[in-house]
């Protein structure tokens, strides 16, 4: 009897949640802007599933160690290369298709972990106020004047070549401040609404009212800032390894455009110069298109005022 | 009197963050793994000349004593020798901190307030073609990886139509002709400034462009505007005079927020342009192992965007009222 009880106050709970899910999403899908990033982030996707495939035809497409024994450097598109070779006679295109699963990786990741420290630090500053508050604030305003990308740079010349996942732990280390701020902010006003009170009078423990009552209600905040993020880290990763600070194992769209420019290719080699810039500017626009598509999803008063000009 | 407090009280909210991060950088400068001796001794020195100096920076005491002789070395201008030039860091620093600060301020300030005027633009004209543009516009440019920028316009502009230098700050010919005035050599560094400046313009006015677009929407709908019109005032005037002035508020918040962005872009374009800044010195030095210079740099360029944060305060604090109390 109880049994069937849960289950039916699940189920409904499920259905309204989903019911909630499909409404934003169509709101989201009608917009132009949410239009066109889901349908880049798509087009990137694929290209992240596709990028076994060159390898899988034919060992001199491996995007790092391949090369192409009949050519020895930088060549034009043709059959056998579509997007032309690099300086070593490896496939571009086969790079290009590695750099998008590299791109997902580093953004997501990195991306995600910003949003987990940023909420869990926001709700804290949020709930605990006081000293607690003042305390985290302060930290976010230090990390936050501080040049990510430089202080990542620093840390490569302390500590030697970086690998990828370390690049990725910083960067969720150094973006979490704006997250924060935002989520703290909406927290001080959940905490004056009725029904924290109501949790707290009925025995409900700090971390119950923050985990059970605040955090679904900031949720969708963080996700909003999650998009942003991940453009920031997509950037922070690309200018890195542009730099000649970046993973030397992997293969990245910033590594390419460093191979282009230290090689001294870039005014010879416009079909190695162009595609891997174009795709992390893609890309990076794509995930700032999504997000301020979601934010008019989360905001309906935004909407509201869209509809009514 | 109220401006005055609120300045006092930003400026040593700045002065307690700098105390923090050159804390931070002393404590992973004698943490990190590896010798820290031979972070801060040059390896080519003789024996005697780097036991001296590793006395004079108190590297065999306890970390407390290395912490006070460090505090005493910055404030007298002291940071060390480079090891890749061989010459005292802070000459260096001083060589190239005119540079930075030149191609900085004149992006924020251009990015600024062409993004103002044409997100006033885009707002007064919601929904027309002109708004639609100006968005994607920004959108897109402000999305653009930039170093890949830079080399776009140094192929397209200095390279294909050669119309600017490619790289460089100024042209040797034109500073060692005895004969070139003051004027002549402001428009060599202006020239080859162009690029640059126009690579982190373009990378910067679309985030003001949409704060002030969305801004400028929420002031019209403000009561006061209704008034400004129904006193008859013309369009002109209207959102000029009333709405823009206080749309550009949140615009000045939103610099402030991203002036350390900023200078990651700046030490990218240095970079890229060879523009002889602190940012590119510091890539420089971290890609030489020089860990004095790239020290200096690094602590340059924080105060460089704890000044420009405290700057943008002030600018807030005077147009918005509001605030200093």
């Amino acid at each position: 009897m109880e049994s069937v009880e849960r289950f039916d106050t699940s189920g409904m709970k499920r259905s309204h949640w989903l019911a909630h899910f499909l409404e934003g999403w169509s709101v989201f899908i009608q917009n132009p802007l949410g239009k066109a990033g889901v349908g880049l982030l798509i087009l990137f996707g694929l290209m992240a599933a596709g990028s076994v495939i060159p390898p899988w035809i034919d060992p001199m497409y491996q995007p790092m160690t391949g090369v192409d024994p009949e050519i020895a450097s930088s060549v034009g598109p043709s059959a056998t290369h579509w997007l032309g070779t690099d300086f070593m006679g490896r496939d571009i295109l086969s790079q290009l298709l590695a750099g998008a699963r590299i791109a997902f990786m580093v953004g997501v990741s990195a991306a995600f972990m910003t949003v987990v420290l940023g909420t869990a630090i926001g709700m804290t500053a949020g709930y605990m106020g006081k000293a607690v508050d003042t305390l985290l604030m302060r930290l976010a305003d230090i990390i936050m004047v501080m040049p990510t990308l430089l202080f990542v740079l620093m840390l490569a010349a302390l500590f030697g070549q970086l690998n990828i996942w370390t690049i990725v732990l910083i960067i969720g280390l150094f973006r979490w401040p704006g997250v924060s701020r935002v989520i703290r902010s909406q927290t001080l006003s959940l905490k004056q609404r009725p029904f924290i009170e109501a949790a707290r009078v009925a025995g409900a423990s700090h971390l119950r009212i923050i985990f059970r009552h605040i955090m679904p209600n900031v949720l969708p905040l963080s996700f909003l800032y999650m998009t942003f993020r991940v453009t920031s880290a997509i950037t922070i990763e690309a200018a890195l390894a542009f730099l000649g600070f970046g993973d030397p194992g992997t293969v990245s769209w910033g590594m390419m455009l460093q191979w282009v420019w230290k090689t001294g290719h870039m005014f010879q080699a416009p079909y190695w110069l162009l595609p891997p810039g174009i795709c992390i500017s893609l890309i990076t626009l794509s995930f700032y298109m999504l997000g301020r598509a979601m934010d008019e999803v989360l905001d309906p008063r935004l909407r509201k005022e869209e509809d009514a000009s | 009197m109220e401006l005055r407090n609120f300045v006092f009280r930003r400026l040593i909210q700045v002065v307690v963050i700098f105390f923090i991060i050159q804390t931070a950088l002393f404590l992973l400068f004698r943490l990190a793994p590896g010798d820290p001796v031979e972070r801060m001794v040059d390896p080519t020195m003789t024996p005697e000349d780097a036991d001296r100096l590793v006395a004079v920076l108190g590297l065999d005491k306890p970390l407390w004593t290395q912490y006070g002789i460090y505090l005493k070395n910055f404030f007298q201008g002291e940071f060390g020798t480079s090891f890749y030039y061989g010459q005292p860091v802070v000459d260096i620093i001083r060589d190239k901190l005119p540079n930075t600060i030149l191609l900085f301020t004149s992006s924020v300030i251009l990015s600024a307030l062409v993004g103002i005027a044409l997100g006033k633009i885009a707002a007064w004209r919601k929904g027309t073609r002109t708004d639609t543009w100006l968005t994607i516009g920004s959108l897109v440019t402000h999305t653009v990886f930039l170093p890949w920028l830079a080399l776009l316009l140094i192929w397209i502009f200095a390279y294909r139509l050669g119309w600017f230098p490619i790289t460089g700050m100024i042209s040797e010919d034109v500073w060692l002709d005895p004969d070139a005035g003051l004027w002549t050599k402001a428009l060599d560094i202006g020239h080859h400034m162009v690029l640059p400046l126009a690579t982190l313009f373009l990378i910067h006015f679309g985030s003001s462009l949409l704060v002030m677009r969305s801004s400028m929407l929420d002031t019209l709908k403000e009561d006061y505007i209704l008034t400004a019109r129904a006193k008859g005032l013309t369009d002109k005037e209207v959102r000029n005079r009333h709405a823009a002035r206080n749309a550009a508020l949140p615009v000045v918040t939103g610099i402030g927020l991203s002036l350390a962005f900023s200078i990651n872009g700046g030490a990218l374009t240095e970079t890229v342009f060879t523009w002889p800044g602190i940012g590119r010195e510091l890539v420089f030095a971290v890609s030489h192992s020089d860990y004095p210079l790239a020290q200096a740099a690094f602590l340059l360029i924080a105060i460089v965007v704890l000044v420009a944060n405290v700057i943008v305060d002030v600018l807030y604090a005077y147009l918005d009222p509001r605030i200093r109390y």
